[in-house]
This record gives C-alpha cells, structure tokens and sequence, in this order.
C-alpha cells in the first residue's frame, strides 16, 4: 500500500508545474492557499473508496479497487513513456533545428560571398569594358583626328581607316578568344589523357588478371597411368623369350643411339 | 621458348613417387598420334604455328599453337610441318628455316607427351615410333625433343611398332601408309634390319598433290587448298569399284559448285598400289622361300593410308596376279595401330633398360 502512495504521490508531482512567486504575482495572484502532497494523495485516496463504498459491497470492491489501481499504474506507466518519447522528439527537434540554422548561418554567408562577387565581378566587368571602351574611343578619336588633319575626306579614304580600325579590334577580340578556347582545348585533352591512362592501368590489371586466371584454368595434375610401378614382360606370355630377344636387341640400338647423341 | 620447355623444368624437380605412365608416340608426318597407360587416346595434325608478330601473339594470346587450331588461325602464324616424308626437315644446320623446323618438331612432341596428361609425380617412359628409315641425325634430334618432357625415351620403326602392338612377331609383312613415306618391313621373330624394309614417299601426300592436278584439269575454275583436298581424300578415298558416284562442292568465283570427283579420286589413290605391290614382291622374294608363302599370308595393312577404301582388295588381288598369291588384313585401327603397338613395347621394356636410358 505505501509502494502505491509513493507512486501516486510521484504522479501528482509530475503533473504539477513549477513556478515562481514572482511570476503568480505578475499574473495577479496575492494569496495563495497551501495543500501538501500527502494531504492530496489521502484524499483522492478517500475519494475512491468513498465512492467504491457507495456503489459495491465486499469482495467486489476489493477487486475494483485493485484493478483501479493497476489501471492508474499502466496509464501513469504509459504516460512516462509518452513523456520520455516526447523527450526525444524534442531532443531531436532541438538538434535539427540547430542544424538548419546552421545551414541558414552558412547559406546566408555563402550568399554574401556570392553577392560580394557578383558585385566584384560586375565592377570588373564595368572597368574592363570601360577600359575596352576608352581605347576604342581613343583610336577612333585618332583616326578621326588624322583624317581631319590629312584633309582627305573621301568616302574610300574613311572606309579604308574605318575597316582597319575595326580590324584591329577585332582581331585582338579574336586572338583573346582563340587563347581562351585553346585553354580550354588543353584543359579538356588534359582530362582526356588522364581518363585514358586511368584506363590503360585499368586495362593493363584486368589483363594481369585474366592471364593469372588463364594460367591458373591451364594448370592441370593429369591423369594417374594405372600402373604404380613399372611393368616388364609378363613371364606367363607365350612369346616371352622372343619378346625378350626383340626387347635387347631394341635396347641395345637405343642405347647405341644415345650414347652417340650424348658424345656428340 | 615456350612454356614446354618450362613445364619439362619443372617436373624435374618433383618427387616421382605416383606411379609410372607409359607412352607410345607415332611421329607422323600428317598425324602425331599418342597412346598412354592412363587411357589417354590423342591425335594432333603434324603442324605448328608462330604468331608471326607481336600483334596476332596479343590477340592470340599463345605462343604456339598446334593442329587443327593452328590451321584455323594459320593467316596469323608462320606455319610449319616439321616432318617431311616421315622425318624432321633438318637441311643444313645454319640454315636459319632448318633451325626453326627443328624447335617445331621439339615443340610438336612436347605438345604430343602433354596429350598424354602426365602426371609430375610420375615416371613418364616413353616409345616413339619413328620412320624405318629416319637418319641417326633425325633420330638424335628426336631424341632429344623428347628428353626435356619425358624420363626415358626409346625409338623403335613404325611398322615393328605396329606389328608388335598386334602380336604377329614372325612371318607378317606390314604396310605402314603414311602421309610422308610408305613403309614396308618384314618381322621374322627378330629386330628388323635394313635389308627387312623398303621405304617410298609415294604415300598421302602423293596422292594429295596427284588429286590436286587431276582437279586443276579437269574442274575449270575450282577453287582449293591443300587442307581442302586432304579432306576430300579422306572422306571418299577409294581404289577399285564405288557403288555411288563422289560429288563434291567447290567453290568457282565464289559460288560453292558440285563437281563429280569419283573418277579422279580412283586415279589418284590407285598410285599407291604399284609401289606397294613392288617393295612386297622385292621383301618376299628376298625372304627364306619357304616361308615365303606364309609372309604372302600375312600381310597387315596400317597407317593413315589404309583408309583408303578397297585398297586391302586391291593390293590383294594385284599380289593374286603378280605373286601367285597374298592376304592384305586392314589393322582395325589405322590412327592409333603405331601408337598403340609402341605403348605395349613401352609396357614390356624392362625396368632395367629404362633406367640405363635415363
């Protein structure tokens, strides 16, 4: 019975909140009326069997009461592991959203940096052209200045000047593109001889491979003679001494042979 | 050099302790043949090929090839036919072609013992039947090809070798029809001598060459290989009568084309039996007269040119009309009838002698 009063006052402890007197007095509470725990858990303890008393009789109540009481137990149970899920959740929750914010602080510094080129970039872009732009002007301001000066005002003559004029820029326009595409021609043959000589090593292993593997499929023991050791003229055979003859006579021509391969 | 040679290092170093295999070796100019006392049967077409450059070597991924593949991949590979007219071309020894035509004939009878399947823990003894009339040049050489793969070797001439094999030790004339020579040889219970053979190289290839020219005469346009009228010859050679005409496909401007052959095959087989008919007549009138009727009787007909269909008949019926009398028996095996007969006189060699050959 004291087990299940610990427990209960547990429970009431769980379902209250903490606060603070300051904060009751922010939300306009002066007073405030004092109950201890034990003096709750006594009466919801005589509220039970008060009620129990009432509607049932004897054994019946006993049984309900226990069972009223386990069921508090499986809910108090279940309700600390809601809590304790809920605990996780929220861990989880916290953690990622740390994350994202984290990512937000890094995409956020990104799209500085992205902006800040992007300025930078523009502003070069501006000077360069400006630049470009003032030469430009610069050249026909001379060109135009020359003609002035020479007096020549034909329309072949400011044709002429025109075209070398524009000639001229174009042709350093072409030669800036041309170094930029050969940049990239080199970058690109670059990659590619990298590629293949990945997949000549590739190539040349799979091969090492193959050829091991070759060798190994070639490797055979054989098969075993039936004869364990050497034979002879069986003694029983009808023509044995004849065969003897015939075997000397090819021994002896054989070792002639050898002999003579030998000394030679 | 090729991994033979390796393979003959190596099983130098291992323990023979396994057993002992026995092998018998036709060396032939058109067909090596190998018999072994492990029940290995194999055949391989006299020739090698070399890739002929470091590009057909990738793609063929081989050093050597042998036979038939050889033949199928012969525009990649210089080829050889180490054997002529039964024995190794050797020419001149500074010849350059002479020196590659004998690494050939090593490497064809390395690849001839690997047919075998030698195990590398056993004794390998080894019978080769070589021509009867092989020089003692060729000999040595082939000796000594078979040395790097083998523990002990021995020569022995073909038709002794088949005579052997069949047990007809006395009073038997054998006939051993090859694609280079044509070898008789009398046995009389001992080792045949010089005066016991007669050797002529009106044999396969003659017949092949005498096909061919009948061919080029009379089928206009018709297009062959060597390779190719070997195959014919093969398939339909006969002497004598044919119940069915042999029609044949050749191609003519690339257009396969039948072309009728029986008459020509006939008259190309048939130059085998006067040469046949002359070395009898001069073995048997050379032999003991009386048992000159028993040789007549015994005549064993072997070799990849007894294939010939009627030519048992007919090389009989010409010794009825010539020599009074004869009996031609066909070996029941022409391929392997050399190989076989050398495997058994590898079996009944004594221990003895194989070791003093080591």
């Amino acid at each position: 019975m004291a087990g299940f009063k610990d427990t209960l006052k547990d429970a009431v402890r769980q379902m209250s909140f903490r606060t603070s007197v300051d904060k009751l007095k922010k939300k306009g509470v002066q007073n405030v009326n004092v109950l201890g725990i034990d003096r709750i858990i006594s009466l919801i303890e005589a509220a039970v069997h008060r009620s129990l008393k009432t509607r049932l009789v004897g054994i019946d109540r006993e049984a309900v009461a226990e069972s009223t009481k386990a069921e508090f137990l499986r809910l108090l149970r279940s309700n600390e592991d809601l809590q304790r899920e809920k605990s996780q959740v929220e861990q989880a929750r916290e953690r990622a959203e740390e994350e994202i914010d984290l990512m937000r602080r890094e995409l956020g510094e990104k799209r500085s940096a992205l902006q800040v080129k992007l300025e930078q970039d523009a502003v070069e872009l501006a000077t360069r052209y400006d630049g470009e732009n003032a030469d430009i002007a610069m050249k026909v301001a001379a060109v135009v200045k020359s003609l002035a000066e020479s007096g020549d005002s034909s329309r072949s003559s400011v044709e002429g000047r025109l075209m070398e004029l524009v000639m001229d820029v174009v042709s350093g326009e072409r030669g800036d593109a041309e170094t930029a595409r050969l940049a990239l021609q080199d970058r690109e043959v670059g990659n590619l001889q990298r590629r293949i000589k990945k997949l000549n090593d590739t190539l040349a292993s799979t091969e090492q491979r193959l050829n091991k593997v070759s060798a190994m499929k070639t490797v055979d023991d054989g098969i075993s003679s039936i004869y364990r050791d050497v034979q002879g003229l069986d003694e029983s055979d009808s023509h044995s001494g004849k065969k003897k003859e015939l075997m000397a006579d090819l021994f002896k021509a054989n070792l002639m042979l050898q002999k003579r391969s030998k000394g030679a | 050099m090729t991994d033979t040679n390796e393979k003959g290092g190596d099983s130098a170093e291992v323990k023979k302790d396994h057993g002992v295999l026995y092998i018998g070796m036709d060396l032939g100019t058109s067909r090596t043949s190998v018999s072994a006392s492990n029940g290995v049967r194999e055949t391989v077409y006299s020739i090698v090929g070399y890739p002929k450059d470091v590009v057909s070597l990738k793609l063929l991924k081989k050093d050597v090839l042998y036979g038939k593949e050889a033949i199928e991949k012969r525009l990649s590979l210089k080829m050889y036919r180490p054997l002529e007219k039964g024995v190794i071309k050797t020419g001149d020894d500074a010849d350059a072609e002479a020196k590659a035509n004998l690494k050939a004939a090593k490497d064809l009878i390395g690849e001839a013992i690997r047919l075998a399947k030698p195990r590398a823990d056993e004794l390998v003894y080894c019978v080769i039947g070589a021509p009867a009339e092989a020089s003692m040049h060729n000999r040595e050489a082939i000796i000594d090809a078979a040395r790097e793969h083998v523990d002990s070797v021995m020569l022995c001439s073909e038709p002794f070798a088949v005579a052997y094999g069949l047990e007809w030790l006395e009073d038997v004339l054998v006939i051993d029809i090859g694609a280079g020579t044509t070898d008789l040889c009398r046995m009389h219970g001992t080792m045949p001598e010089e005066t016991d053979q007669v050797m002529f190289d009106i044999a396969g290839d003659a017949v092949d060459a005498a096909l061919a020219k009948l061919i080029e005469e009379t089928c206009p346009g018709a297009q062959f290989t060597v390779q190719m009228i070997k195959n014919i010859k093969e398939r339909h050679g006969y002497v004598g009568e044919i119940a069915e005409r042999v029609v044949v496909e050749l191609p003519v401007d690339g257009k396969p084309t039948p072309f009728d052959l029986t008459d020509q095959l006939r008259t190309a087989c048939s130059i085998l039996i006067e040469p046949i008919l002359e070395g009898i007549q001069k073995l048997v009138s050379t032999f003991d007269p009386e048992f000159q009727a028993k040789l007549k009787d015994r005549v064993l007909l072997a070799g990849g040119g007894s294939m010939v269909k009627g030519l048992d008949s007919a090389v009989e019926k010409a010794m009825n009309e010539r020599l009074g009398s004869g009996k031609v028996i066909r070996i029941e095996e022409p391929i392997y009838g050399g190989s076989n007969g050398a495997l058994k006189i590898a079996h009944d060699m004594p221990e003895d002698f194989w070791e003093q050959l080591k």
